[in-house]
């Protein structure tokens, strides 16, 4: 299932209907659900942040088969981006020294098992993937 | 849907899903926290770093008077995602 959706933070509410449309129709169980919006809502506002330029929508693309879950953001006439590539937060920071902002990615990495950004220069569109295998149900996270 | 509001003087409902196109509803109501609050999960369905960036900054600006935030009635995923976040340690949760 795929759907473009306006460049906007307020396109969160179409964007969450739509997951909850490939939710119901592959019967995706409470956990993988719960995966799903997260990632999508946190690799979405992540573009929209990212690329306030462009004057195009984004694609979401979302598609299940019995051993993964693949879920796709493509974006148009945007500069390079890979947030994956971003500094590692430190969850082990004290209060004082904890940073706001910059656990979008870090979430993500720790839901899914793998996350990739490509960017194709001649058509200036940057697509990112994120694959969460669904033999193993444990959320993951980084040590 | 997202709804944040007081239900008594020293404690906050958070209600629905808590994502980034609320994070200026939510910042209007936590600003006005001054004391030591317990924020009840028990409503909240999903929470995503734009909640958990809004619920840290007003930890640190709470910490800074010696309060603090007591996060109560988390379900299963959310407090996943506190852990993941290492806000676990960050927060009182009970």
């Amino acid at each position: 299932m795929e759907k473009l959706f306006n460049r906007e933070i307020a396109a969160l509410d179409d964007v969450f209907g739509f997951i909850d449309g490939f939710i119901e129709q592959f019967s995706l169980d409470a956990d993988t659900a719960f995966a799903t919006r997260l990632v999508v809502e946190e690799l979405f506002t992540n573009l929209v942040k990212h690329n306030q330029t462009s004057g195009e929508r984004i694609l979401i693309r979302l598609a299940r088969d019995p051993s993964c879950l693949t879920i796709m953001l493509k974006d148009f006439d945007v500069d390079p981006f890979d947030a994956s590539q971003a500094e590692p937060v430190d969850i082990r920071a004290p209060l004082d020294r904890r940073r706001i902002g910059h656990l979008g990615i870090h979430i993500v990495k720790g839901l899914v098992d793998t996350l990739t950004y490509q960017y194709t220069k001649e058509e200036r569109t940057l697509c990112v993937t994120a694959v969460k295998n669904l033999e193993a149900k444990d959320v993951r996270h980084q040590t | 849907m997202f709804d944040i509001k007081h239900d008594s003087a020293h404690r906050v409902l958070l209600i629905g899903r808590f994502d980034a196109a609320q994070t200026e509803t939510a910042r209007e109501l936590l600003s006005t926290i001054e004391e030591s609050c317990t924020l009840d999960f028990a409503g909240l369905d999903y929470i995503s770093s734009a909640g958990l960036g809004v619920l840290l900054a007003t930890q640190k600006r709470l910490g800074g008077a010696g309060h603090g935030l007591t996060l109560v009635n988390l379900n299963p995923h959310t407090r996943d995602i506190f852990r993941i976040a290492g806000l676990d340690m960050i927060f009182t949760i009970e």
